[in-house]
């Protein structure tokens, strides 16, 4: 991982996040396990099934890059102490909103 | 300029190639991360919050003309229309793919460019003054010597895996333009009581969470000798530097705590030691001929006061205004430097479109000799421009958004991409940024305010240099919330000193008007319109400033 990231419980809602390996773009686990630019498609986990996510994102080095989960609110909103770290991630940066996802880029 | 020659192209050639296959292997899957980031890093390819990130390398600031137009061609083709010119002369692209970056790397080496020791633990690009070889007040041009210390660092095999990385700067005017006391290595030419010109040695300099001025370990020491002393400083670095933490791996950490004079003794003593085979040597020929890639330009006699551009600033306040803040004195009659300032209000300090690079080369070509520079304060410099031309120039620049005129003044703030792009990052340096900027919005008011070095970083490994702003802005996460330390009194220069933290840190949206009342407090408390920020806050300390800092509205 890049840089450290704060310790979430295990009864702490959760999505499994990382980098496109071959874009370096923002992306979310989905629920079938696939991966998807757009966090509304990211699959709210809590417990051991986020174990199992994470570790399976760890071994599927060749889509994705440097996974770690990230808090989420139990409907999938952004959510903790790294919000403004993951809403930025999520739509892009705040000085350029014409680059971020929000304004259509993948 | 430095040209390639067939070893420096056949280098950057293999090293592209060499690369290609590695990004082949880590796409197909034959290369996992972790073994893959070493390799990325030694080629300036970071992983950042939304992409890959490239660090190109801009060897002491200098660009031409074909360079800059090649790096506009990577923003348009591969980014998304602009790049970032950094504190280290460099410039990085924060949006390019994986996939394209051998493509980019390929792009760069056809104008002998490329993005080699931009990042891993090696000695980095080499800075200097961007106003060398034009500025009045230098002994000689300091750029010779930093292709010299380039060549001699580049893919060095006893240095290419340092305790931590390792910046070396090189200045050669009184007025210190290069930063040389906050560099792990600082050089600044002089000449010694013989009037022979040499090199003092500054030592243990940096930034970074233990800031430190740099101090001096060779008061002077001979052109001829100075690679086999850098040499020998690096070995002392490389040996008893620390592995074990890299918070206090930077040789700031082992020059204090061994002491300046230990470590200094320790130099000495690795140096007397070199055997005649270890010794780098430097004869004059060798000198001499890179020095002679660095000759200045032809520059045709001119008076020294230009009527046509006095009449053209009489009539147009905002080229009067432009001329008065943004050149600086040329050494050569009839001659100026000039800045464009990558500072515009609401902008991202440092930031150029690919467009506004082609503005700036056509420029440098017709009118600058094919010579740019990029300065570590983020804006580009033209060194050689004839006063006579200042009118067009300007109002070329002025088309293309690149004229405002805040060289040196508050709005021309230093700032890091921060947690809009860094992945280190605990809060937003533009954002706050622009937010001071607005400040000074008013023009007359920013000048009335004078010279001020506002300095952001996002993070406390300070790459926004806010350690040694006179006015120094640190992000810093508090449960969540971005909140910003504010330090008074650190500058970069010949006096180079550490800002002093002043208390407890701000809300984002209370930094600006905090810094408003210190404004009005220093306009208030300074002896005239001659007094810097700086030296007010010498003269007076830091209660005046804490108080207007933490007062209510």
């Amino acid at each position: 991982m890049s840089s450290a990231r704060p310790r979430l419980a295990p009864e702490t809602p959760k999505m499994v996040t990382a980098w496109d390996t071959a874009t370096g773009r923002t992306v979310y686990m989905t629920p079938s396990r696939e991966w998807s630019v757009n966090i509304a498609d990211g699959a709210v986990l809590v417990g051991a099934a986020a174990d199992d996510a994470l570790a399976f994102a760890a071994s599927d080095e060749g889509r994705a890059t440097d996974p770690y989960v990230m808090q989420v609110s139990p409907l999938g909103e952004i959510d903790g102490r790294e919000i403004i770290r993951e809403t930025i991630r999520a739509v892009g940066p705040t000085n350029h909103p014409m680059f971020g996802k929000q304004a259509g880029n993948p | 300029m430095y040209r390639y020659d067939e070893f420096d192209e056949a280098l950057v050639r293999e090293r592209a190639a060499q690369f290609r296959g590695q990004v082949a292997r880590r796409l197909s899957g034959a290369l996992k991360e972790d073994a893959f980031k070493p390799l990325r890093l030694m080629n300036g390819v970071y992983l950042q919050l939304h992409a890959y990130m490239l660090r190109v390398a801009i060897p002491y600031g200098q660009l031409d003309p074909a360079k800059l137009r090649q790096l506009a061609m990577i923003a348009d083709r591969y980014d998304k229309g602009y790049g970032h010119f950094t504190t280290r002369q460099n410039i990085q692209y924060n949006w390019i793919r994986l996939a394209d970056m051998p493509d980019v790397l390929d792009a760069l080496a056809d104008v002998e460019m490329h993005a080699i020791q931009t990042s891993g633990n090696c000695i980095r690009n080499v800075t200097s003054d961007h106003l060398a070889g034009a500025a009045a007040d230098e002994i000689e041009d300091p750029r010779p010597w930093c292709e010299i210390i380039r060549q001699w660092s580049t893919l060095h095999p006893e240095f290419s895996f340092l305790p931590r990385k390792f910046k070396i700067a090189v200045t050669a005017a009184e007025t210190d333009r290069a930063a040389v006391r906050v560099h792990d290595i600082g050089l600044h030419i002089r000449r010694n009581g013989d009037g022979e010109i040499g090199f003092e040695v500054i030592v243990g300099g940096g930034q970074g969470r233990t800031p430190h001025v740099g101090v001096t370990i060779r008061d002077w020491i001979a052109k001829a000798e100075l690679l086999s002393y850098l040499e020998a400083i690096m070995r002392v670095y490389n040996r008893f530097g620390r592995r074990d933490n890299k918070y206090k791996a930077r040789i700031k950490i082992l020059v204090n705590e061994l002491g300046p004079e230990a470590f200094a003794e320790a130099v000495d003593t690795e140096y007397a030691a070199q055997g005649v085979h270890e010794a780098v040597l430097l004869p004059q020929g060798e000198i001499d001929r890179i020095t002679e890639y660095f000759a200045s330009p032809d520059l045709p006699e001119r008076p020294a006061r230009s009527v046509t551009f006095e009449a053209a600033r009489a009539a147009d306040p905002a080229l009067d205004r432009w001329a008065r803040v943004n050149l600086r004195r040329h050494r050569t009659p009839g001659y100026t430097s000039a800045y464009i300032s990558l500072k515009s209000q609401g902008e991202a300090p440092g930031d150029m479109t690919g467009d506004q690079m082609r503005v700036a080369a056509d420029i440098a070509e017709q009118f600058g000799f094919g010579d740019i520079r990029v300065a570590h304060e983020q804006d580009l410099v033209l060194p050689h421009l004839a006063i006579d031309d200042l009118p067009e120039v300007h109002r070329r620049l002025r088309d293309a958004g690149l004229a405002a005129s805040n060289a040196g003044l508050a709005s021309d703030l230093i700032a890091c991409p921060g947690l809009d792009y860094c992945n280190l990052s605990n809060a937003r340096s533009i954002s706050v940024g622009n937010a001071i900027q607005a400040v000074f919005e008013d023009p007359e008011f920013e000048e009335r305010v004078g010279p001020l070095h506002i300095n952001i970083s996002g993070c406390i490994n300070a790459c926004g240099h806010h350690h040694v702003g006179h006015i120094g802005v640190l992000g810093v996460d508090k449960k969540g919330e971005e909140y910003y330390q504010i330090t008074f009194g650190g500058r970069a220069d010949e006096k180079a000193a550490i800002g002093d933290i002043i208390g407890p840190a701000l809300k984002g949206d209370d930094v600006a008007p905090a810094l408003r009342r210190v404004i009005a407090a220093y306009l208030d408390l300074r002896k005239g319109p001659g007094e810097k920020f700086i030296d007010a806050y010498t003269r007076l300390g830091p209660a005046p400033f804490k108080e207007a800092l933490y007062a209510v509205d």
